[in-house]
C-alpha cells in the first residue's frame, strides 16, 4: 500500500564544509507524485539519496509510512534494502551483464520468491510497460527509452512503498521525453504509488508533479501545486526559474516612471528604495498601437515559440520587455502593451504584492 | 550502458607521423623480444651439432628433429613431465587463493570506509617493495616450524601471500573504476553487501580478475627462487628447478636445455593466448573513465 514520506529538519553537510541541504521539512502524502525541482548543485540528488538510504543525513529524520528509517540525532539507520523502495537512477544503472529479464527479476530473486511467482510478476510488469518482447536482450542492445522502461520495471516489480526517480528523462531526446513522462505519470496514477521525482527541468516537473518543491543551494524556496509556483512565486529566484520563456524582471528605483504607469502602491514606493518588477511574457500582450494599453514601445525582434509569437519590445530609457504578440507587427513598428499581471518584489527578492488588471 | 565505459583518448592517435614513430618503436621492442625466443626454438628442433657448427640462424643445412623434446620429456634421470605436473599443482592454487582473498580485500578498500584504511593501504604498498631475498630466511624458519618445508602446501602458501598485496592493489583500482550506481542500485534492490559483491561487482570485474590471474600464474610458474629454497625432494620439484638439471654434467647440452625451456614456457604462453582478450581489456580498464 502506498505510504507517505515525512522529512524533518534534514541537514546534509559534506565534510569539510559543503552544505548540501539546509533544514528541509516536507510531508509527502501517500500516493502523491512529488517533484523536487532545482538547478544543478541544489541538493536534489542528495535529498533523494537520503530518502533511499544511500546517504546519511548530518541531522534530521526521515520516516516512510509510520516507520522511522533514519534519525541522525538518535543515530538510527535502516539499510536501503529494508526500506522497500524502488529507485530509478539518472543513467538507469541497469546491470550490463544481465538480460532485461534478469535485471527486472533481480529484486525478486533476492527476496527468494518461488520461480513461477518471479516469472509471473516480471511478465506482468513487462507487459504493463510494453517491454515484454525485449526481455532477452542485454541493456547494451537497447535504446535509451527501452532501458528507461526496464529500469522503471525493475523499480516497480517488487511493489515498493515509495518510488524514487532521479532525472529519469534527462538522457532521452525531446520526443521520447514527452511520451516517457506521460507513461510514468500514467503508471503512477494506475498503481497509486507514492513517487518522488528529481529534475532540473521545469517542463518535466509540471508535466508529472502533483506538487513541486523548488530547491536552491540546499534550501527550499517554495512548495506547492504547479499553478501556485507559476502564479504566486514567493521570490525573484522562483519567478525567474519557473516559466518559459522566462519572466521579464526589472530592477528599478522606486522613483522610476514605469512604477507609476503600472500603478504600484504609494505605500510600497515610500517604503522601498528599489524593487524588482516581474512580468511574464504571457501576461504582457502586445496589441495594435490604437488599442488601449499600459505601456508603449517599438518591436525589436520577433520570435516563434511553438505556435506562439513573442516580441522583444523596446520601452525606451534602456528597458526592453518580451511580450506575447497578438497583432500584426514588424520590426520597428510601435505596439501597445496590455498587462495582465505584475509581480513586485522587494530589494531582497521577496514578493511584496501582485497587481492584477 | 555503453556510455559508462567510454575510453579515454590516448592522445597519440591522430597524426600519421606519430603513428609511424609508434610503429617503429613497437617493432623494435617486438624484435628484441622475439629474437631470443626464435633462437631457442631453432636450437631445440635441430641436432645440436648443426647449431654449433653453423649457428641457429643459418637455414642450410637444416635438419628437423624432435629428439631433443623426447629426450627432455622422457629423461630417466629427471622427469620434466613430473616437473610440469608439480608446477601445475603449485601454480593453480597459488593463483586462485590470492585472487579470492585479494578480491575481497580490494573491494573493502575500494568501497568501505575504515578508520585506518589509508595507513593500512600504504603499508601494503610499502611491503610490496620488500625484496624476496630479505624475506626468505624468516619464511624458511616459519615453514620449518610449521612442518611445511618441502611440501606443496608450504610453497603454495608462500606464493599466495606474496601475491595478495599486489593483486589487492591492482583490483582495488579496478573496482573503484566500476560505476558505483550499479552497486547502489543493487543495494536498493535488496542485496546485502556480499551479494552486491558476488552478483554485481565480480561479474563486471572479470577482465580485471583474469588479468591479475594471468600475471600471478606466470609469476608463480616462472619462480625459481622460492622453489629452490623451499622444495628439495626431486619428486616435488617444479619445472623451473628441473630445467637446470637438463644442462648435463660436463658439457652443456643446449639442444636439451632449449627444448626443455620451450616446454616450460608453453603453459604461461597458452594461458596468455587463451585469455588474451580479457587480459587486454583488464589493462585497458585502467584507462577507463568513470
Ligand atoms: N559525495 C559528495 N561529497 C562532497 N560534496 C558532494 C557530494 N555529493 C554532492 N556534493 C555536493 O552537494 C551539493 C548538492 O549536490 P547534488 O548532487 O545533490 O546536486 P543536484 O541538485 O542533484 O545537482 P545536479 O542537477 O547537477 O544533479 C553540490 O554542491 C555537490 O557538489
Ligand atoms: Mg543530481
Amino acid at each position: 500500500m502506498a505510504k507517505g514520506v515525512r522529512i524533518e529538519n534534514i541537514w546534509k553537510i559534506f565534510p569539510p564544509k559543503v552544505v548540501a541541504l539546509k533544514n528541509i521539512n516536507v510531508e509527502i502524502k501517500p500516493g502523491e507524485f512529488f517533484v523536487i525541482l532545482g538547478p544543478s548543485g541544489s541538493g536534489k540528488t542528495t535529498l533523494l539519496r537520503i530518502i533511499a538510504g544511500l546517504e546519511v543525513p548530518t541531522r534530521g529524520r526521515v520516516s516512510i509510512g509510520d516507520k522511522v528509517v533514519v534519525d541522525a540525532d538518535k543515530g538510527m539507520f535502516i539499510e536501503p534494502r529494508d526500506r522497500n523502495i524502488g529507485m530509478v537512477f539518472q543513467n538507469w544503472a541497469l546491470y550490463p551483464h544481465m538480460s532485461a529479464y534478469d535485471n527486472i527479476a533481480f529484486p525478486l530473486k533476492l527476496k527468494k520468491l518461488p520461480k513461477e511467482e518471479i516469472n509471473k510478476r516480471v511478465k506482468e510488469v513487462a507487459e504493463a510497460l510494453g517491454i515484454a518482447d525485449l526481455l532477452n536482450r542485454k541493456p547494451g542492445h537497447m535504446s535509451g527509452g527501452q532501458q528507461q522502461r526496464v529500469a522503471v520495471a525493475r523499480a516497480l516489480v517488487k511493489q515498493p512503498d515509495v518510488l524514487l526517480l532521479d532525472e529519469p528523462f534527462s538522457n532521452l531526446d525531446a520526443r521520447i521525453r514527452v511520451t516517457a513522462r506521460e507513461f510514468v505519470k500514467e503508471i503512477q496514477k494506475k498503481l497509486g504509488i507514492t513517487t518522488i521525482l528529481v529534475t532540473h527541468d521545469q517542463a518535466d516537473a509540471f508535466a508529472v508533479g502533483d506538487r513541486v518543491m523548488v530547491l536552491r543551494n540546499g534550501e527550499v524556496q517554495q512548495m506547492g501545486i504547479p499553478e501556485e509556483l507559476y502564479d504566486q512565486p514567493v521570490n525573484v529566484f522562483i519567478a525567474n526559474f519557473i516559466g518559459d520563456p522566462p519572466m521579464n524582471i526589472f530592477k528599478l528605483p522606486t522613483t522610476h516612471e514605469l512604477l507609476k504607469k503600472i500603478g504600484v502602491d504609494d505605500e510600497i514606493i515610500n517604503k522601498h528604495k528599489e524593487v524588482y518588477i516581474g512580468i511574464r511574457p504571457d501576461e504582457a500582450i502586445a496589441l495594435e498601437p490604437k488599442e488601449e494599453g499600459h505601456l508603449k514601445g517599438t518591436v525589436i525582434i520577433i520570435e516563434y515559440v511553438g505556435s506562439r509569437k513573442y516580441a522583444k519590445i523596446d520601452l525606451g530609457n534602456g528597458l526592453s520587455i518580451r511580450a506575447l504578440l497578438e497583432c500584426r507587427a514588424d520590426n520597428g513598428d510601435t505596439v501597445s502593451i496590455r498587462l495582465v499581471k505584475v509581480h513586485v518584489f522587494s530589494e531582497t527578492g521577496e514578493r511584496i504584492t501582485t497587481i492584477r488588471f | 550502458m555503453k556510455k559508462l565505459y567510454r575510453f579515454r583518448r590516448t592522445g597519440l592517435i591522430g597524426s600519421p607521423f606519430k603513428i609511424l614513430i609508434l610503429n617503429i618503436i613497437a617493432w623494435i621492442i617486438g624484435i628484441l623480444w622475439i629474437t631470443p625466443f626464435i633462437g631457442i626454438f631453432m636450437t631445440s628442433i635441430r641436432p645440436f651439432r648443426e647449431v654449433v657448427l653453423y649457428g641457429w640462424w643459418s637455414l642450410s643445412p637444416f635438419t628437423f628433429t624432435l629428439k631433443n623434446y623426447i629426450d627432455a620429456l622422457f629423461n630417466p634421470m629427471f622427469s620434466l613431465g613430473r616437473g610440469l605436473l608439480n608446477s601445475f599443482i603449485i601454480a593453480i592454487p597459488s593463483t586462485l587463493i590470492p585472487i579470492t582473498i585479494a578480491a575481497l580485500t580490494a573491494y573493502g578498500f575500494a568501497r568501505f570506509s575504515l578508520p585506518i584504511k589509508k595507513y593500512l593501504f600504504a603499508t601494503i604498498l610499502f611491503l610490496m617493495a620488500v625484496p624476496q631475498q630479505m624475506t626468505i630466511i624468516p619464511i624458511f624458519f616459519l615453514l620449518k616450524d610449521l612442518h611445511l618445508l618441502n611440501t606443496y602446501l608450504g610453497l603454495i602458501l608462500v606464493h599466495s601471500s606474496w601475491g595478495i598485496p599486489w593483486i589487492t592493489f591492482f583490483l582495488r583500482n579496478y573496482f573503484s573504476l566500476l560505476p558505483a550506481e550499479l552497486e547502489e542500485a543493487a543495494r536498493v534492490d535488496g542485496a546485502s553487501d556480499f551479494q552486491v559483491f558476488r552478483i554485481v561487482v565480480l561479474p563486471l570485474a572479470i577482465p580485471g580478475l583474469i588479468s591479475a590471474a594471468v600475471l600471478q600464474f606466470a609469476w608463480v610458474w616462472n619462480d625459481f627462487f622460492f622453489a629452490l629454497m623451499l622444495i628439495f625432494d626431486p619428486n616435488k620439484m617444479v619445472v623451473t628447478q628441473m630445467l637446470p638439471r637438463l644442462k648435463g654434467q660436463y658439457q652443456v647440452d643446449w639442444g636439451l636445455l632449449s627444448s626443455g625451456s620451450i616446454i616450460a614456457m608453453l603453459a604461461p604462453l597458452l594461458i596468455y593466448g587463451f585469455f588474451n582478450k580479457y587480459y587486454m581489456r583488464g589493462f585497458r580498464g585502467w584507462a577507463m573513465k568513470r
